[in-house]
C-alpha cells in the first residue's frame, strides 16, 4: 500500500514573536515493513537553520531556528510511503509473558532497540495501580504474551469510550480512568503503564492510519488526525509488536509509522520554545490518501 | 600556644567537666572518645584552649557567628517557601586528624575516578553492559540516564568535573560512603561561609590547630574549569536556576567568590553552534557553563520540554564541543542508588582495585539473586528506590526500615518488589557515629554526642583530582536519627582537617580564605542590568509616594490650610495616588489619613509603597552577588517598617513619623549605592532607573501642581513634594511664583531633583555604557537623552506651559521604552507584572 501523508501544523500568535525554536519529528521512519519514497518539510516563514538528525531511538527529527520576527508559522510535512508489513506471529506461538518480562530485564545491550528502555516508568507514562490491575486482568499465569497483549487491547477499546477534546496531553491516567474515555494518546500512555506495571517492556508509536469512509461517502481531506499506539516487545524471537488500542487492530498495513519512545514526549510531532509575550493557537491537519497503483 | 597561658587555673577544669558529663552513645563510635575509651588528643587540646574563654565571652563568640551568618544571608530556601531561613550553624567544628583525612581523601579520590570512567563508558563505547560487568536495565532505570547524550564527547574527555561523596563513620569505625552527588553538589559554599565564620570566632584557635586551608581547593577548581574550556582566556559562568532555587544564596556566594558570572538560562542564547551571554554588549561567547540546575532542564527541545530554566540548543552545543559544561548532563545518573551495588565490583573491574571507602551494602532487586536475599532478610534492611528519591508505592517516602513497616505496609512491599524488583534497592542499615554538639540544658551548656553526616568535594583540576581538606558537615538535633538530612533539625558545622605541621604562611591570614584580585565582572549580562535598573525605578516609586504620602498627612496636619474642597491640593495629591494604583481607585471614605495608610502599607494596592518594595526586593533578590549585603539589609528593614501599619488607632503624626523614618532609609540605600557600589556598568543601569523614575514622577509633579492655573497654595506643596523649600526660600524673597518654581523644578541644573538634572546623568548613564554600533552613529536611548537633556538646557520657564511639560514626560517615558528595547532581555518567560501593568 502506498500513501501521501500531509500534515500541517499551524500557529498563530498574538503578538509578534521574535524568535522560535523546533524540534521536530515529522519524518517518517524508515523499515519495520515501510519505505519512505519521498518526504519534505516546508516552513513558512523559512527557517535560518534547518538540521535534519537522528534521536537516540534512531527516529528522524529535524531541528530548526526561526530569527525573524513573525505572527504566524506553518510547518508543512509532505511524505509518501509504501507499506508492507510482515505477517505477526499466531498469538498463541508467543511465550509466556513473565518469560518474556525476564528478558526484557536481563536483555544485556543498551542500544536502541533494547527493551530495558521501556521497562520504567516515564514522564506521561507513570505507574500507576489501576492501570496495572487493569492489565493483569489479561495477563493470567503462563499466558502466551501477545495473547495477553491482544486481550488487553481489545478490552481499553471496549471499557473506553473514543472521545476528542475531553483530554489534553497533560491529562493524568488516573482521570482517563475516571472518565472512561479519551483519545489515542490516553489510550496508548493507558496501555503502555499497565504492561510496565507487570514488568514488561512497552513502547509508545507516532504516526497515522488510514481512514476509511463509511460506504458511498467520499473521503475527506485533512480529517485525519495524528494517530498513536502501542509496541510490545515479545521477546527476542518475535520482537516488537505493535498493537492499537484505540481500534483495537493489530498494526497492520493501514498504518504508518512515524517514530517510537518511551511515551508521547520523546515523539511530539512539534516541540517547540519561541520568545514573545502574546498567546498562540495552534491547529493541525493531517491527511492520509492511499496513492493509486 | 600564648592563649593557654590566660587563664592556667581554670582550663583543665572546665575541659574535665566537659568530658566527663559526656556520654558516647552504646556501640556507636564516636569522634570526641576513641575505641579506647579515651578522648582523642586532637580533642582534647582542643577544648582545653576552648575552656579558657569564660562562658560568657563563648556564648558572644557563638552569638556573633551566628548572627554573620544572618546578617551575611547565609541562608536556604525551604521548598515552597519564599521566604530565607538562615542557616544555623553548631558551635563546634568537626575535626579530623590528617592520618584519617589522608584515606578519606583518597578514597574519594579513587571514587571520583571511578565514577567519571564509568560515565564515560556508558556514554561512549558501553564496553561495562557488553562484559556483563553492569546490567542494561540498571542504566536505563535511572531518569538521568539522558539518551541525546550518548556518544557525546566532553572537552578534554571529562564527564565529572565536580563531585561530593555523603560519608559517614560506621560501627566498625570506618568511613562508609552513604551516597554519590554526580548531578551538581552543593554545600561547597557552605562549607566556605561557615569556614569565614567560625575561624573569625576563634582565630587563635583556628591557627594554632593548624586547621587546613579552603581556598586553594577553589583555585584549583577553577583552574580546573578554564582547562575545559576551548579557548585560553574563557568565560566561565554559574548557571543557577533562579533566586528561588534552594541553595541561591550559595550560588551567589560562589560567584561572587569565584569571579564566574552568574547567569539564569534566560541569559544565555544558542547561536552559530556555540553558546552565548547575553549582555548590554551584545552576545558574548560562554565558555564553561557549571551548571547548578538539573541535566534534565537544561534544554527543552532536546529534554524536559517543560523547562524554562534551559537553552533550546545548548545540548547541541556541548555535543558538538563548543561549550563546556561541568558536570556533563547525564552524569548525574550515577546518583542513583542501584548503581551502589555494583560499584565494587566495578572497582575491580575497572580498576583492578578493592575501594578504599566502601560503600553501604546494597541489593538491586532487579536481578533474582539479589532479591531473593533482600526478602530473605527483609527485616534488618531499609528499602528504598532504586532510581528516584521516592520509594515506589509508597508516596512522600524516602524509604523504609522494614522493621518498622506495619503489616499490611510490609506485605504491599513484598507484593510491589516482587512484581518490579528492578524499582528497588534493599540496604544495610548503617548508624553512623557521633560527634560533639552543644546542648543548653538547667542554663548550663554541656556536650552531648550527636550524629553527623560530612559531604566531601573533590574537583577535577589539570593535576588531577584534589579534595577540599573539610566539607560540609550536618549534625543532627537528635541522637536516633538514622538519616541525617536537611530538615529543621539539623546544623551545620565547620569540619577542620587538623596539619600535622603548620600549615603555609601565605594562607594564614585571618580570612585567608577570600583572596582573589578581580576589578570587573566581566560584561554585565542583560538581565542582572534589567534588574538593577528596575530595583532603582521600584525604589524610587517607592520614595515618590512616600513624599507625597508625607505631604498628604502633613496638610491635614495644617491648621492654616485653607479648607478649599474642589481640586485643592489634599485633592489632587490623592489623585496622584490612585492614578499610580498606590491606593483603591473606589474607596469607602476620602479620608487623607485613611488613604495614606493604604498607600503605604496595604499589599492589595499593587503601586502601593509595600508592593514597590517588595517588587524591589524582588528584582534584587536575582542580583545578590551585585548588592553589598547591607543594601540587602536595608531593603528589608524597609519592608519591616511598611509592614507595620498603625491601624485604627493612627494618627496624622504617627503617619508622619512613619513615612519619615522609611525616607530614612530610602536615602541610607541611596547613600550605600553611592558611597560602595563600584562605577561599572551595574551601577550605571541601578542610578539611570532612579534618574529616569524620578524625571518621570516630577514632571507629574509637576502637570499636577504647576499647569496652567496653579495657585500659591499648590506651588508650595510642589516645593515639598521635590524637597525644594528652603532652596526657593533662599532664592526667592516672593512666595511661591509659577516661573520660578517651574524654573527650579524642572529645568534648574544644579538642583538635584529637577528634571533637567536627572536628563543629564541618564546622558552621562548611556554615554558610558558600550556601544553595539561600530559606525560611531549614536545608538537611540542616547539620541533622545541627549536630544532631552539639551532641549531642557535651552528651556525658558517663563514659556512652559502644561502641555510642553506633559511632552516631557511622554519623552522620557519613551526613553525608559527605548532603554528597555536596546539593553533588556525580551522573553515572555520572565515578565515582571510591574513592569507589565504599572510603571510607564
Amino acid at each position: 500500500m502506498i500513501y501521501d501523508v500531509t500534515h500541517v501544523t499551524s500557529y498563530e500568535y498574538e503578538l509578534p514573536v521574535a524568535s522560535a525554536d523546533f524540534l521536530l519529528h515529522l519524518t517518517p521512519h524508515e523499515g519495520n515493513g515501510q519505505h519512505v519514497i519521498e518526504t519534505r518539510i516546508e516552513i513558512d516563514p523559512p527557517a535560518l537553520d534547518m538540521q535534519a538528525r537522528r534521536d537516540f531511538f534512531g527516529n528522524r527529527t529535524t531541528v530548526l531556528k526561526i530569527t525573524r520576527p513573525h505572527q504566524a508559522l506553518d510547518i508543512r510535512t509532505v511524505s509518501r510511503i509504501e507499506v508492507e508489513r510482515p505477517q505477526v506471529p499466531a498469538a498463541a506461538l508467543t511465550r509466556p509473558w513473565e518469560a518474556v518480562a525476564r528478558d526484557a530485564l536481563n536483555a544485556p545491550s543498551l542500544g536502541p532497540q533494547s527493551p530495558v528502555h521501556f521497562l520504567y516508568a516515564s514522564r506521561l507514562a507513570y505507574l500507576s495501580t489501576p492501570a496495572t490491575q487493569f492489565a493483569r486482568e489479561s495477563f493470567a499465569p503462563g499466558r502466551p504474551i501477545l495473547e495477553a497483549g491482544i486481550a488487553l487491547m481489545t478490552r481499553i477499546r471496549d471499557e473506553f469510550r473514543y472521545v476528542p477534546g475531553t483530554t489534553a496531553i497533560s491529562t493524568p491516567l488516573a482521570q482517563v480512568f475516571e472518565q472512561r474515555s479519551g483519545v489515542c494518546q490516553d489510550f496508548a500512555h493507558l496501555m503502555i503503564a499497565g504492561l510496565r506495571g507487570l514488568g514488561l517492556s512497552a513502547a509508545y508509536v507516532s504516526g497515522y492510519i488510514r481512514t476509511i469512509p463509511p460506504r458511498g461517502q467520499p473521503r475527506l481531506q485533512g480529517a485525519d488526525a495524528s494517530h498513536a499506539w502501542v509496541s510490545l516487545w515479545c521477546g527476542a524471537e518475535f520482537g516488537w509488536i505493535g498493537l492499537d488500542p484505540t481500534n483495537a487492530l493489530l498494526i497492520g498495513d493501514d498504518h504508518v509509522e512515524v517514530a517510537i519512545g518511551r511515551d508521547y514526549s520523546d515523539v511530539s510531532p512539534v516541540k517547540g520554545v519561541f520568545i514573545g509575550s502574546g498567546r498562540d493557537s495552534l491547529s493541525v491537519s493531517v491527511d492520509v490518501a492511499p496513492v493509486a497503483a | 600556644m600564648a592563649d593557654e597561658l590566660l587563664s592556667p587555673v581554670r582550663t583543665p577544669q572546665r575541659a574535665q567537666a566537659w568530658t566527663q558529663s559526656y556520654a558516647p552513645l552504646p556501640g556507636i563510635p564516636d569522634e570526641f572518645i576513641g575505641p579506647d575509651g579515651k578522648p582523642r588528643a586532637y580533642w582534647r587540646g582542643f577544648l582545653d584552649s576552648l575552656g579558657q574563654f569564660d562562658q560568657d565571652d563563648l556564648d558572644q563568640r557563638l552569638a556573633t557567628a551566628e548572627r554573620r551568618i544572618r546578617e551575611g544571608g547565609v541562608s536556604y530556601r525551604i521548598p515552597g517557601e519564599t521566604n530565607e531561613q538562615s542557616w544555623p550553624l553548631s558551635g563546634l567544628p568537626l575535626l579530623i586528624s590528617q592520618a584519617e583525612w589522608n584515606e578519606i581523601s583518597a578514597g574519594v579520590v579513587q571514587r571520583a575516578q571511578l565514577l567519571d570512567r564509568i560515565i564515560a563508558d556508558l556514554y561512549g563505547d558501553g564496553r561495562l553492559v557488553r562484559d556483563g560487568a553492569l546490567p542494561a536495565a540498571v542504566v536505563a532505570g535511572s531518569p538521568e540516564f539522558l539518551r541525546p547524550l550518548a556518544g557525546a564527547k566532553p572537552f578534554g574527555g571529562r564527564w565529572l568535573q565536580f563531585y561530593a561523596a555523603d560519608i559517614g563513620r560506621g560501627p566498625d569505625g570506618r568511613w562508609w560512603v552513604l551516597g554519590d552527588r554526580t548531578q551538581a553538589p552543593s554545600g561547597a559554599g557552605y562549607a566556605l561561609a561557615n569556614r569565614l565564620v567560625t575561624s573569625q570566632a576563634f582565630p587563635g584557635l583556628y591557627r594554632d590547630m593548624n586547621v587546613q586551608r579552603l581556598a586553594p581547593f577553589f583555585r584549583a577548581f577553577r583552574d580546573g574549569l578554564a582547562h575545559a574550556a576551548e579557548r585560553s582566556d574563557p568565560r566561565i559562568c554559574l548557571l543557577t536556576p533562579g533566586a528561588f532555587s534552594q541553595t541561591y544564596f550559595e550560588q551567589a556566594y560562589l560567584a561572587r567568590y569565584l569571579g564566574f558570572l552568574l547567569v539564569e538560562g534566560a541569559d544565555l542564547v544558542y547561536a552559530d553552534g556555540k553558546m552565548h551571554v547575553r549582555t548590554i554588549a551584545g552576545l558574548k561567547r560562554a565558555d564553561v557553563i557549571w551548571r547548578r540546575i538539573d541535566a534534565e532542564w537544561c534544554d527543552p527541545l532536546e529534554l524536559n520540554g517543560a523547562s524554562r530554566l534551559g537553552v533550546p540548543g545548548m545540548i547541541e552545543a556541548i555535543r558538538q564541543g563548543k561549550v563546556s559544561m561541568a558536570n556533563m548532563p547525564g552524569a548525574g545518573l550515577l546518583e542513583a542508588r542501584a548503581f551502589q551495588a555494583f560499584m565494587p565490583g566495578l572497582a575491580r573491574h575497572l580498576l583492578g582495585e578493592d575501594l578504599r571507602l566502601p560503600n553501604i551494602a546494597t541489593w538491586w532487586c532487579g536481578q533474582e539473586r539479589q532479591r531473593r536475599e533482600v526478602l530473605e532478610q527483609l527485616d534488618h534492611l531499609s528499602v528504598s528506590g532504586a532510581f528516584a528519591n521516592q520509594l515506589p508505592g509508597f508516596d512522600g517516602r524516602h524509604s523504609a526500615l522494614v522493621s518498622e513497616l506495619s503489616l499490611a505496609e510490609r506485605e504491599r512491599l513484598v507484593e510491589a518488589m516482587t512484581a518490579r524488583g528492578m524499582d528497588y534497592v534493599g540496604q544495610e542499615v548503617v548508624r553512623l557515629s557521633t560527634t560533639p554538639s552543644w546542648e543548653t540544658g538547667g542554663g548550663r551548656a554541656q556536650l552531648v554526642p550527636r550524629p553527623f553526616v560530612l559531604r566531601v568535594f573533590a574537583a577535577a583540576t589539570p593535576d588531577g583530582w584534589q579534595v577540599l581538606p573539610g566539607g560540609f558537615c550536618r549534625v543532627s538535633d537528635r541522637s536516633d536519627a538514622r538519616a541525617v538530612s536537611m530538615d529543621a533539625s539539623v546544623r551545620s558545622a565547620d569540619v577542620w582537617v587538623l596539619s600535622d605541621k603548620p600549615v603555609e604562611m601565605e594562607t594564614l591570614l585571618p580570612s585567608g580564605d577570600d583572596v582573589r584580585i578581580i576589578r570587573l565582572l566581566g560584561n554585565l549580562p542583560s538581565r542582572a542590568a534589567d534588574n538593577l535598573y528596575w530595583f532603582g525605578r521600584y525604589l524610587e516609586r517607592v520614595e515618590a509616594i512616600l513624599r507625597i504620602v508625607r505631604a498628604l498627612v502633613a496638610k491635614a496636619l495644617d491648621p492654616d490650610a485653607p479648607t478649599r474642597v474642589d481640586h485643592g491640593p489634599a485633592e489632587r495629591l490623592q489623585r496622584l495616588l490612585v492614578s499610580w494604583d498606590a491606593a483603591p481607585r473606589v474607596v469607602a471614605s476620602s479620608l487623607s489619613l485613611d488613604m495614606a495608610q493604604s498607600a503605604l502599607h496595604d499589599e492589595n494596592n499593587y503601586g502601593s509603597a509595600l508592593s514597590n518594595t517588595i517588587a524591589a526586593r524582588r528584582a534584587a533578590s536575582s542580583i545578590r552577588e551585585r548588592l553589598s549585603p547591607d543594601v540587602w539589609l536595608l531593603v528589608g528593614r524597609l519592608e519591616n517598617i511598611l509592614r507595620k501599619p498603625l491601624g485604627q488607632s493612627a494618627v496624622e503624626a504617627g503617619v508622619l513619623e512613619q513615612s519619615e523614618q522609611a525616607l530614612q532609609v530610602i536615602a541610607a540605600i541611596a547613600g550605600f549605592v553611592n558611597e560602595n557600589m563600584n562605577r561599572v556598568a551595574g551601577w550605571n543601569f541601578l542610578d539611570m532607573g532612579r534618574r529616569i523614575e524620578r524625571g518621570i514622577n516630577t514632571l507629574r509633579f509637576a502637570s499636577q501642581f504647576a499647569g496652567d492655573d496653579a495657585d500659591l497654595e499648590l506651588l508650595d506643596v510642589l516645593l515639598d513634594l521635590i524637597d525644594s523649600q528652603i532652596t526657593y526660600r533662599s532664592r526667592y524673597l516672593t512666595g511661591a511664583t509659577l516661573a520660578p518654581v517651574r524654573d527650579m523644578t524642572l529645568l534648574d541644573a544644579f538642583n538635584p531633583r529637577s528634571v533637567a538634572f536627572q536628563a543629564a546623568r541618564i546622558e552621562e548613564h548611556l554615554a558610558g555604557l558600550p556601544s553595539l554600533r561600530e559606525t560611531g552613529m549614536l545608538e537611540q536611548p542616547r539620541q533622545i537623552a541627549l536630544k532631552l537633556k539639551s532641549d531642557l538646557a535651552v528651556e525658558d520657564a517663563r514659556r512652559l506651559t502644561g502641555q510642553t511639560i506633559y511632552d516631557y514626560e511622554n519623552r522620557l517615558v519613551s526613553l525608559a521604552i527605548a532603554v528597555a528595547d536596546r539593553y533588556f532581555l525580551h522573553d515572555a518567560s520572565e515578565p515582571s507584572p510591574g513592569k507589565v501593568r504599572g510603571l510607564a
